[in-house]
């Protein structure tokens, strides 16, 4: 059974780029759903489960650090693990985003693969009949 | 800290460009000749000095860059995205510069990148450095950087 992921970016064009990283990595991934910030991913949330949440850090609405602390204090989600996947940044704003819940950060620009290993080092799988 | 060179923003500028976009660009030592509107984009940040990121191209590079970075043709998608994937670039851009630059072991903080198309935008007011690069086209992107004082 394929991995249902949510990508959580303001950049229509991040998230296809990662749509795409998605495609290639090796994953099997049954559905992609898209949120353009963070409110927009609470509320896909709400509707439906996901296995992981890919998130941008800085995005209008509600960025992306938001979304990790409502996620956390949200007994529905705080088991839903999420990926910062975002801008270069300094040593102690990644470990401020860990503390706060975020299970991985990956800095863009990223190879398909490491998207690949994140999810597979968070998961335990792959997504595939085999994993 | 040394002031940052147009040596550095090339160096950043090519990584980038090369890794989210897949675009091997030539650095070009002569400035930019705009014919027609361009797309600026900007992106300020802060950290123990802020200032200022622009980034110039033409829309056709814009759309270059788009097919390269979502695997596209050129075409209609392309064209629809080119904006966006300037601003995404921009975005990547002003990360990497922020650590390499101020380094990892201060904070720094990214605004969100914004963009223009209209007539090429005057010098910076504080322009500290720029680069001109030139992708696979021929066409030309400009990276400015616009310092503040040292605190």
């Amino acid at each position: 059974m394929g991995l249902d992921l949510l990508v959580v970016d303001d950049s229509p064009v991040t998230r296809k780029m990662v749509r795409r990283a998605l495609s290639l990595c090796g994953l099997e991934v049954t559905e992609v759903i898209e949120a353009a910030d963070g409110a927009e991913a609470l509320e896909k949330l709400g509707q439906r489960h996901v296995d992981l949440v890919l998130a941008d850090i800085n995005m209008p609405v509600m960025n992306g650090i938001e979304l990790v602390e409502r996620m956390s204090r949200d007994p529905e989600l705080c088991t839903v693990p999420v990926v910062i996947v975002a801008t270069p940044m300094s040593q102690d704003r990644v470990e401020f985003v860990l503390d706060k819940g975020a299970r991985a950060y990956l800095a863009k620009p990223f190879r398909p693969e490491a998207l690949r290993d994140v999810v597979v080092q968070i998961l335990g799988t792959t997504g595939g009949p085999n994993a | 800290m040394p002031e940052p060179t147009p040596a550095l923003l090339t160096d950043i500028l090519g990584q980038v460009l090369q890794e989210s976009a897949f675009i091997f660009a030539e650095p070009d030592d002569e400035p930019a000749a705009w014919q027609g509107p361009v797309l600026t984009a900007r992106i300020a940040f802060e950290s123990t000095r802020g200032g200022t990121l622009r980034l110039v191209t033409t829309p056709a590079a814009s759309a270059e860059i788009a097919a390269n970075m979502l695997g596209i043709d050129p075409g209609q998608e392309a064209d629809e995205n080119g904006r966006a994937a300037v601003a995404e670039l921009l975005n990547v851009l002003g990360g990497a510069f922020l650590t390499r630059y101020f380094g990892t072991a201060v904070p720094s903080q990214l605004g969100l990148p914004s963009t223009e198309l209209g007539d090429p935008p005057p010098p910076a007011r504080r322009r500290c450095c720029a680069t001109t690069v030139r992708l696979e086209s021929g066409a030309p992107v400009v990276m400015e950087l616009d310092l503040e004082e040292g605190r």
